[in-house]
C-alpha cells in the first residue's frame, strides 16, 4: 500500500522533470529509478545513485548494518574505483552511509582534503583563501559527520536524512585538483521517502548518493 | 517534610477562617450580593475571577452555552472546541488546543476555576473531559497569568459545571458509528440548605487511537468513565460550603503490528488513565461589600501504559502527577466605581515517572503566590482593570505577571477594549527531570535540564559518550517561558439581531524552551536536553459575526487570520544564511516571502454555522475550515517555508437535528464529517463520516420550592 504510494509519487515527480543543459543547474534525472549513472553537461558532472554501503540486515539489537565498506570514487575519471585501490591515489572521495572521506590523512596517501562552504554552488568560483582545508583524522573527518554539522540534517522522529541546502563541499582531490561538490539527495532515485513511509522503505532506499561536482 | 506540609494546610485552613466565591449559585442569600454587583444577565467569572455581566467585562470572554454543546452533539470537550473560532485542535499525545497560534502547552484548562493536570509532552488531552454536565465554557484569550499563574500564557478555558438546584433525574443514551456508546445520567437533589448533584458518563468506542512513537495507527477500543459529584450546604445566611469530587477513568486497548525486514511483530498494549479531583470551597460574606473564599484543591492524574510484544519483555510507562493547592481570595466592593480582589495561595506539585531517574521518588515543586486586581470606573463609559500576580517557585526563577485592560463603551451599540498582559509557563517536570532512553527507536536519550549534566558526566566517566555538542555548554537553570500579549478589539451590535466582534492580537514570546542535541552516545545515538532558546511571535485578527435572520433562522461565522514566526529564523533569513531547493533539486537562497513561520498552524481558519430552531425542533449545519499547515521540513534547511511538506487545507461539515417529543422525551440525530474527509497522517484523530442518534429522557423534574 505505502510502497505503491511511494512508487506513484516517484512516477509523478519523475514525469514532471525534464532535461536541462544549463551549466550550473544540471537536473537530477529522477526518472532513473535507482540505477547508478554518471553524465557530464557543460563541465558539471552529475552522479546518480552512487551506492554507499546500503543496509543489508538488522542486528539482534535492531541496528541496521551494511558491509562496512566505503565506495571509492574518482572525481577526475568520473568513475567508481575498485575497493582494492583504496590505498592508492586513484580515488578522490569515498562514501559509506553519511560519512564522506577525502584522500589524505588517516583515509589515504593522497594530497586530499576538504571544507564545507555555505553558499550556492554556481557562485563558488575558487577556494576561499581564508578557509582551511582539513584532512581526515579519524574519527574526525574533513567533511564533518553528524546531523547539522556537515552536509546533512537527520530528522530523528521521522528517521530521514536530508542534505542541508546551501552546503557546498570544497574538495581537494588526491592529486591536488580542486573541486566543488553539492549533494542533492541521499535516497534511491534521488527521492526522499515520505515521512509516513514505513521504516522498511526508509532503510532500504537510503545510502544512494546523488550529487553534482565541477573542477575549479 | 510531609508533616510540615499538612501542618501548613491546617494552619492555612483555620487562620484564614474566611472563604470563597462559589459558582453562580442561585441561593437566596446571594441575591442581595448579586444585586449589589448589579448582575441580572449572563455572567462570566473567568476574566476577572469574580462575577461580571458579560457585557461589562473589560476582558472579552467567549461563552459556549450548554445549548450549543447539546445541539452540536458533542461528547468530549475536544468535539465542541474544534468548532470555535481561532481554536486549532492538534493531534499527537492526545487532542490539544492551540490558541492565538500558541501550542497546547500554553493554555490553562480548568474545571470550575481549578486547573487540570496530567499533560503528556505539554498536551492536556481534551478527550479526557465529558461535556454532559457542563453549564457553559468560558474562554479568555490572551495572557491571563496575572490571575491564574503558569500555563495561562495563550489563554484560559474554564469549564463551569451545571449546579442547578432543581430536583431532577435525567438520562441520555447515544449510539453511533464505530460502535460508540455514550451514556449520561444527571441527578440533582436539594432539600433546605443542602444541594446534591451527580453526573455519570460512560463513553465506549471502537474508535481511532494512536500510540506515541508508532508510525502505524490502529483502531483501538476505548472506554471512558466520568463521575462527578457536587454538594453544597448553606451553613448560615452568609456562609456556604461547596464540595466537588470528580473521578475519571480511561482505558485504551492497543493492538499493533509492526513490520520490520518482512517480519511482523505483534504487540498488545493497554493505557490506563485515572484522574481524581477534590475541591472543597468555603464562601463567606462578611458584608454586602466584602466576600472571602477559601478554596482547597487536590488532584491526582495517573497514567499507565504497557506494551507486551511477543518475545520481548513488557514495556511499561508510568506517570503520576499530583497537585495540591490552598488559596484564599477576598473580593471587596468599595462603591460603583472601585472594587478590588486579592488572593494568596500555596501549591505543592509532584510528579513520579519511570522516565525519571528514580521511579519511586516524587519530584516536587512548591509555589507560593499572591495576586491582586482592581477594577475602576473613572467615568460611566470607561472601565479599567489592573492587576498582577507574583509566583515564587522553589525549582526555578520567580515570575511576575502584570496585566492592564480597559473597555470604552462609546454608545449602547459599540464598545472598544484593549489589554496588555504578561503570561508565563513554568518549565514542567519533564523538562527538568526526564531521563528517558528510547531503546525501541535507535537508543536516543532525552534528559531534563536538571539531569543532563549529571547524566552525561556519568556516561562520559564510563566511556559511553562519543562527543559533546556546543549546546551542552549552554545548559543552565531553566527559566519560565514568557509572553507579552496585546489585544485590541471592538464589539458592535447595531440591533438585537446582529452581533459583530473584531479583535487583533499579538503575542511576543521569549525564552521558549526547545530541545537541543547536546551530546552523542558512544553508539552514535543522539542525546537531547532542554534549553531556553527561542523567541517567537504570533499575531492575527479574529472576527465573529452572528445574525438572527428570522426568529427561527440564525447564521454565525468566525474567521481567524494568523501569522507566526521564530524571530531568530527571520534574522537568519534576512542575513542571507538560509537556503532552499530550486526546481532542479539543488540549493538557492531563500527569500523572506517564502517563510511560513511556526509549523502546524493554519494561516486561515474559519467556521460557519446555520441554525433553524423553533419551540420543539432544531437543525443545524456547521462547517469548519482550515487552510494548509506545515508539517515537515522537506528541504532540510531547519525552518518551514513554502518548499516544505504541508497538510492539505480541508473543510469538515457536521449536521444535526433534534426534536422535543414531549416534556420528558427528546431525540437527536446527527452526522459528523459528512464529506468523509480523512487525512491519516496529519489528522489521525479525525474519524471518517460518523452517524449518531441520541435519546434523552427526563424522569423527574421538580422546581425547588
Amino acid at each position: 500500500m505505502k510502497k505503491n504510494q511511494i512508487l506513484m509519487a516517484m512516477a509523478i515527480v519523475a514525469s514532471s522533470f525534464y532535461a536541462c543543459t544549463d551549466n550550473t543547474n544540471s537536473m537530477i534525472d529522477t526518472s532513473n529509478n535507482g540505477t547508478y549513472k554518471v553524465y557530464t553537461l557543460n563541465d558539471v558532472t552529475v552522479v546518480q545513485n552512487l551506492i554507499a554501503d546500503t543496509i543489508i540486515g538488522t542486528s539482534a539489537q535492531g541496528q541496521p548494518f551494511g558491509t562496512g565498506h566505503f565506495t571509492f570514487f574518482s572525481l577526475k575519471n568520473r568513475a567508481i574505483v575498485p575497493l582494492a585501490d583504496s590505498a592508492t591515489n586513484n580515488w578522490d572521495v569515498a562514501f559509506r552511509g553519511t560519512t564522506i572521506l577525502t584522500n589524505a590523512g588517516t583515509s589515504g596517501p593522497g594530497m586530499g582534503g576538504a571544507y564545507t562552504h555555505v553558499g550556492i554552488f554556481a557562485d563558488v568560483i575558487s577556494f576561499n583563501a581564508d578557509s582551511t582545508i582539513r584532512s581526515d583524522a579519524a574519527p574526525v573527518y574533513a567533511i564533518k559527520t553528524g546531523s547539522n554539522k556537515g552536509w546533512y540534517v537527520y530528522d530523528g522522529p521521522n528517521n530521514l536524512i536530508t542534505p542541508i541546502p546551501g552546503r557546498v563541499l570544497m574538495i581537494r582531490g588526491a592529486e591536488g585538483t580542486l573541486y566543488k561538490l553539492e549533494i542533492n539527495n541521499y535516497y534511491k532515485g534521488g527521492l526522499t521517502p515520505l515521512t509516513t513511509a514505513t521504516s522498511a522503505i526508509k532503510l532500504s532506499t537510503q545510502r544512494y548518493y546523488n550529487f553534482r561536482y565541477k573542477a575549479l | 517534610m510531609k508533616g510540615l506540609k499538612y501542618h501548613f494546610f491546617i494552619i492555612f485552613l483555620f487562620a484564614s477562617s474566611i472563604a470563597s466565591y462559589a459558582q453562580i449559585a442561585a441561593d437566596s442569600s446571594y441575591h442581595s450580593h448579586l444585586k449589589q454587583y448589579n448582575i441580572k444577565e449572563e455572567t462570566v467569572v473567568t476574566a476577572t475571577r469574580s462575577e461580571r455581566k458579560l457585557s461589562n467585562v473589560a476582558i472579552p470572554t467567549k461563552i459556549i452555552t450548554q445549548k450549543s454543546i447539546k445541539q452540536a452533539g458533542s461528547m468530549r470537550l475536544s468535539d465542541i472546541l474544534q468548532e470555535q473560532s481561532g481554536l486549532f485542535l492538534t493531534a499527537g499525545f492526545g487532542t490539544g488546543v492551540q490558541m492565538q497560534g500558541l501550542n497546547p502547552d500554553y493554555t490553562l484548562i480548568m474545571i470550575n476555576g481549578e486547573p487540570l493536570v496530567g499533560r503528556t509532552s505539554g498536551v492536556l488531552d481534551l478527550n479526557r473531559l465529558a461535556v454532559g454536565n457542563i453549564k457553559k465554557i468560558e474562554i479568555v484569550k490572551g495572557p491571563s497569568s496575572s490571575l491564574y499563574g503558569s500555563e495561562a500564557m495563550a489563554g484560559v478555558i474554564n469549564i463551569i459545571t451545571d449546579q442547578t438546584t432543581n430536583n431532577k433525574l435525567a438520562a441520555s443514551l447515544r449510539y453511533g458509528t464505530y460502535n460508540t456508546k455514550d451514556v449520561n445520567c444527571n441527578t440533582t437533589f436539594s432539600k433546605g440548605k443542602f444541594t446534591f448533584s451527580h453526573f455519570l458518563n460512560s463513553y465506549q468506542s471502537d474508535g481511532f487511537s494512536i500510540r506515541p512513537y508508532a508510525v502505524e495507527r490502529t483502531v483501538a477500543p476505548i472506554w471512558r468513565l466520568t463521575n462527578q459529584l457536587h454538594t453544597s450546604y448553606q451553613l448560615s445566611a452568609k456562609t456556604k460550603i461547596d464540595l466537588d469530587l470528580r473521578y475519571a477513568y480511561e482505558h485504551i486497548q492497543n493492538e499493533i503490528a509492526v513490520t520490520n525486514n518482512g517480519i511482523i511483530t505483534y504487540s498488545k498494549g493497554n493505557e490506563y488513565h485515572r484522574d481524581v479531583n477534590l475541591n472543597p470551597v468555603i464562601t463567606h460574606l462578611f458584608s454586602n461589600k466584602l466576600k472571602s473564599t477559601l478554596r482547597l484543591y487536590a488532584t491526582n492524574y495517573n497514567a499507565d501504559q504497557n506494551l507486551n510484544t511477543s518475545g520481548n519483555s513488557i514495556y511499561d510507562d508510568q506517570l503520576n502527577h499530583q497537585f495540591v493547592r490552598a488559596e484564599n481570595q477576598t473580593d471587596y466592593y468599595l462603591n460603583d466605581q472601585i472594587s478590588f480582589n486579592a488572593g494568596v495561595g500555596y501549591v505543592q506539585e509532584g510528579v513520579k515517572s519511570n522516565r525519571y531517574e528514580l521511579n519511586s521518588a516524587r519530584r516536587t515543586n512548591n509555589i507560593a503566590y499572591v495576586f491582586a486586581q482592581t477594577e475602576i470606573k473613572p467615568v460611566e463609559k470607561l472601565t479599567i482593570i489592573a492587576g498582577f500576580r507574583y509566583d515564587n517557585n522553589q525549582l526555578f526563577a520567580a515570575a511576575f505577571s502584570p496585566k492592564i485592560a480597559a473597555m470604552f463603551k462609546a454608545n449602547d451599540h459599540l464598545k472598544f477594549n484593549a489589554s496588555i498582559g504578561r503570561g508565563f509557563k513554568a518549565p514542567d517536570f519533564r523538562q527538568l527531570y526526564l531521563n528517558f532512553t528510547n531503546t525501541a527507536a535507535g537508543g536516543y536519550s532525552v534528559f531534563g535540564a536538571l539531569e543532563a549534566q549529571k547524566q552525561i558526566e556519568f556516561l562520559q566517566s564510563i566511556g559511553q559518550i562519543l562527543s559533546i555538542e556546543s549546546d551542552y555548554y549552554k545548559l543552565k537553570e531553566l527559566h519560565p517561558e514568557y509572553a507579552t500579549g496585546i489585544n485590541f478589539g471592538l464589539q458592535y451590535n447595531p440591533n438585537q439581531q446582529i452581533q459583530f466582534d473584531l479583535s487583533f492580537f499579538r503575542n511576543d514570546v521569549e525564552n521558549l524552551i526547545d530541545t537541543r542535541l547536546v551530546a552523542y552516545h558512544k553508539s552514535g545515538a543522539q542525546i537531547f536536553s532542554y534549553l531556553n532558546l527561542k523567541n517567537a511571535y504570533t499575531q492575527g485578527v479574529e472576527s465573529q459575526m452572528s445574525v438572527k435572520i428570522t426568529p427561527q433562522f440564525a447564521v454565525s461565522a468566525g474567521y481567524q487570520y494568523l501569522l507566526t514566526a521564530d524571530k531568530d529564523q527571520v534574522k537568519d533569513i534576512k542575513a542571507g544564511k538560509i537556503y532552499t531547493i530550486d526546481a532542479s533539486g539543488f540549493a538557492r537562497l531563500m527569500r523572506l516571502g517564502e517563510y511560513i513561520g511556526l509549523p502546524n498552524r493554519s494561516k486561515h481558519m474559519a467556521n460557519f454555522k446555520l441554525t433553524y430552531e423553533n419551540e420543539n425542533f432544531f437543525t443545524n449545519l456547521r462547517i469548519i475550515y482550515r487552510s494548509k499547515w506545515a508539517v515537515s521540513d522537506k528541504d532540510g534547511n531547519g525552518l518551514y517555508n513554502s518548499n516544505d511538506g504541508f497538510a492539505n487545507a480541508f473543510a469538515q461539515i457536521n449536521i444535526a437535528a433534534g426534536k422535543q417529543i414531549n416534556k420528558q422525551f427528546r431525540m437527536q440525530i446527527g452526522c459528523d464529517n459528512v464529506s468523509n474527509y480523512i487525512d491519516i497522517a496529519n489528522l489521525p484523530n479525525l474519524a471518517g463520516r460518523t452517524f449518531y442518534t441520541t435519546l434523552s429522557y427526563q424522569f423527574y423534574q421538580k422546581n425547588k420550592k
